[in-house]
């Protein structure tokens, strides 16, 4: 494991996680910290700009790039607990500023720095032992974007299995799309619910007890799915695992202080009833 | 065949509610996937096979001009007459023509995605000519009245008892639940056409330039019967199937049935080069070969000219969670799936297809399977963008990104309206989800909960913990 000096690490908490589970977020730091990072949080950020880009509104997507690129400072790691965001930046800023160079080289150079939470932890820190106290069985969703967008599959299924309290449980078709896609999930709502039973059927039948990802958009469509039919299985970030489950509340609470002590069956999950 | 992309919304609504489509579509796409999945695991050099057959179908497109040349000097060098249209309705009317001139009354069809796209059986019709389809599934859906929803099942959608008594209704034949018996009529009743069509018409998988043939890759038979039974041959085939050398073909043979059905090779591989010569025991008297350009010239000079390198083996469909979940008809013409969603509105173009590009999460699943490396997803996004540009996105969603823009501009404004957000989401939830959103977002919440925004998000919670302010 890497550990001479201080690590340095500007947190992109997205905007997401910023407004629905800043308990992600506080985790996100907190793992960070427990490795040795220092971490910055530039709070000019925003957004990332991808659901412009992913609808093809690439005027607005270049405007919240250039925002990206003015937020973080100009060196050091970036690190963000969503694949999603990480892979937008990566592989669609490029896109966004292929015919201005300046800024191309720019976007080129962040999207080297920039890297999702497990991949980070396991593949530049070289972390084995999360050191993490949370316990339950634990399935995982790999998300569209960290699976294919940044080809990260065994980081986080390396740092669950490396939790002492957690029973690692693999679904069918892990690497089958939810059905949120952002702005699909808008159009599409029918064909994106679909999407989403089926993913949930995968889930449950792994008899789980949490579902975790590295990235919330996915938590959102398939923990909406659960808060609504009401099923025994509570999704989680991986951030939050990985920070320890122990008498934290989980982020997708909603009420922070009330704790994390209802069983899974009542789940409040992103949403409640 | 008819155009109908537009209506795609609701057409994948009426999908989604069809339950004898939804059985079918489960159960013949996770066949077709799992059959892939061991013949590509039993294929240790698929990778390498995928990158040349990328490779060979690039440098087809790059030279598509002087590819073509030689492969119509070769093909009419050996006796074939070769014919290219330049849109459907001259295709079609070529197609009526050579069967006039041919005095043709009666076709044998076997499967051709051109075809469709020229809407060929009905100009042959209209010729006075009788188009029977001669591949099964399709043999089935002339017998229903419908158009494919796959590319390599085009019948995927009816069930057998469906199929019974379509045949019942049109052969006179008896109900039966039983596949092979039901084989057996479609094999007797076809046999008689093959027997006396004048003209067998074909598509085409490959069209090899040195040689001036043309490939057909099939399972079952009709296509070999088709190109050699009748005196007349006319392969319908868009130009972008050429590939360079006979000794090519090799590679795409390794990689397409595999990605299409998971067979190590399909049943037949049939090479019709030219007319029957002096002391050849079979093979037509007449061979017409109509290329279709169709659009696709304008594709090869633009940014989406690798989207021409696909040899239609359907994996991109099999593996796409949207069409797994609506199936082909949603799509509403020739092509489905993730390359249907790319390919329409390059051939139709975008006013014509809108819905199309914005049929997928972008999960990338087809980039994947692709067995010439066509990226899918990043052609979405250019065709999204393209409708942006070109004018054709809805005013609404143009001034939601133009507010969304607004806002995320400004870090300060995003956090007083996620503070008022969460105090409200907190007070009329009280800290529960939100079981109904208003439109747009009414169809999101249908049937899950979408999370009521923190009290405090985080970048306000991080401020009081740090005591930082920048």
């Amino acid at each position: 494991m890497r550990a001479e000096g201080p690590i340095p690490v500007s947190l992109f908490f997205t905007c997401l996680a910023d407004a629905f589970s800043p308990g992600v977020c506080i985790a996100t730091v907190e793992v960070l910290e427990r490795f040795g990072a220092t971490v910055r949080v530039p709070l000019s950020q925003t957004c990332c700009g991808q659901p412009a880009f992913n609808s093809g509104n690439r005027k607005e997507a270049r405007a919240m790039a250039r925002k990206f690129l003015r937020s973080f400072p100009d060196d050091g790691y970036i690190v963000t607990p969503s694949g999603s965001c990480a892979a937008m930046v990566k592989h669609g800023y490029p896109v966004l500023f292929r015919d201005e160079p300046p800024m191309l080289s720019r976007a080129r150079a962040v999207g080297e720095r920039i890297h999702e939470l497990s991949q980070f932890l396991v593949d530049v820190l070289g972390v084995t032992d999360p050191k993490s106290d949370f316990s339950g069985k634990v399935t995982y969703h790999d998300s569209c974007h960290l699976r294919r967008g940044l080809g990260v599959v065994e980081a986080p299924r390396k740092l669950l299995r490396a939790v002492p309290g957690v029973e690692f449980v693999e679904m069918e078709e892990s690497d089958r799309c939810c059905g949120f896609g952002g702005v699909f999930s808008v159009k599409y709502p029918q064909i994106s619910c679909r999407m989403t039973e089926r993913k949930v059927e995968r889930i449950l039948a792994t008899g789980a007890s949490y579902v975790t990802s590295g990235d919330l958009g996915c938590l959102l469509s398939i923990g909406g799915l659960i808060s609504r039919v009401g099923y025994p299985v509570k999704p989680i970030h991986l951030a939050e695992i990985l920070a320890g489950g122990t008498g934290r509340p989980s982020s997708f609470a909603a009420d922070a202080a009330s704790g994390d002590a209802r069983p899974p069956g009542t789940v409040r999950g992103a949403g409640g009833r | 065949m008819e155009l109908n992309a537009n209506a795609f919304g609701r057409n994948a609504r009426k999908a989604l509610h069809d339950k004898t489509l939804q059985e079918a579509l489960g159960r013949t796409t996770g066949r077709f996937l799992a059959h892939r999945d061991a013949a590509i695991a039993a294929f240790p050099e698929f990778e390498a096979t995928r990158e040349r057959a990328s490779r060979i179908k690039q440098d087809a497109l790059d030279h598509l001009d002087a590819y073509l040349a030689r492969f119509i000097a070769e093909a009419e060098q050996r006796g074939a007459i070769v014919h290219v249209a330049r849109d459907a309705a001259q295709a079609r009317e070529i197609a009526a023509r050579i069967a006039r001139d041919e005095g043709v009354t009666l076709a044998v069809k076997s499967k051709s995605m051109a075809s469709e796209e020229i809407s060929f059986n009905e100009a042959l019709q209209g010729a006075g000519v009788t188009v029977v389809e001669s591949d099964l599934g399709e043999f089935i859906i002339q017998l229903a009245g419908e158009a494919p929803s796959h590319i390599i099942a085009p019948a995927v959608h009816k069930t057998r008892e469906e199929i019974s008594r379509l045949f019942e209704r049109h052969l006179g034949e008896p109900r039966t639940d039983s596949i092979p018996e039901l084989v057996g009529m479609a094999r007797r009743h076809l046999r008689a056409k093959f027997l006396s069509a004048g003209m067998g018409v074909s598509g085409g998988n490959f069209l090899v330039a040195d040689t001036g043939s043309v490939v057909l890759v099939t399972n079952e038979g009709n296509g070999r019967m088709g190109t050699i039974l009748p005196r007349v041959h006319l392969a319908v085939v868009g130009i972008e199937k050429i590939i360079p050398r006979m000794a090519d073909l090799p590679t795409f043979l390794r990689l397409l049935p595999r990605s299409a059905s998971g067979q190590a090779i399909s049943s037949y591989v049939s090479i019709v080069t030219g007319t029957r010569r002096a002391g050849d025991p079979e093979g037509p008297e007449r061979v017409h070969l109509l290329l279709l350009d169709c659009g696709r010239s304008a594709i090869l000079e633009g940014k989406y000219r690798a989207i021409l390198k696909c040899v239609r083996c359907a994996a991109c469909l099999n593996v796409c969670p949207v069409y797994q979940s609506v199936g082909g008809h949603a799509y509403g013409w020739v092509y489905s799936g993730p390359i249907g969603a790319v390919l329409t509105p390059l051939l139709v173009g975008l006013p014509e297809a809108g819905p199309l590009p914005d049929a997928s999460t972008l999960c990338g699943a087809c980039a994947d399977v692709c067995p010439v490396k066509i990226p899918l997803p990043d052609f979405l996004l250019e065709l999204r963008s393209d409708a942006r540009e070109q004018g054709w996105k809805t005013p609404g969603e143009i001034a939601a990104m133009k507010g969304y823009a607004g806002v995320m501009k400004r870090a300060g404004l995003l956090e007083a309206i996620e503070r008022i957000a969460g105090v409200l989401g907190q007070f009329f939830t009280k800290g529960k989800g939100i079981s109904g959103l208003p439109y747009p977002f009414s169809g999101w919440t249908e049937r899950r909960d979408f999370p009521a925004p923190a009290a405090r998000p985080f970048r306000k919670l991080w401020k009081i913990k740090r005591g930082v302010t920048r």
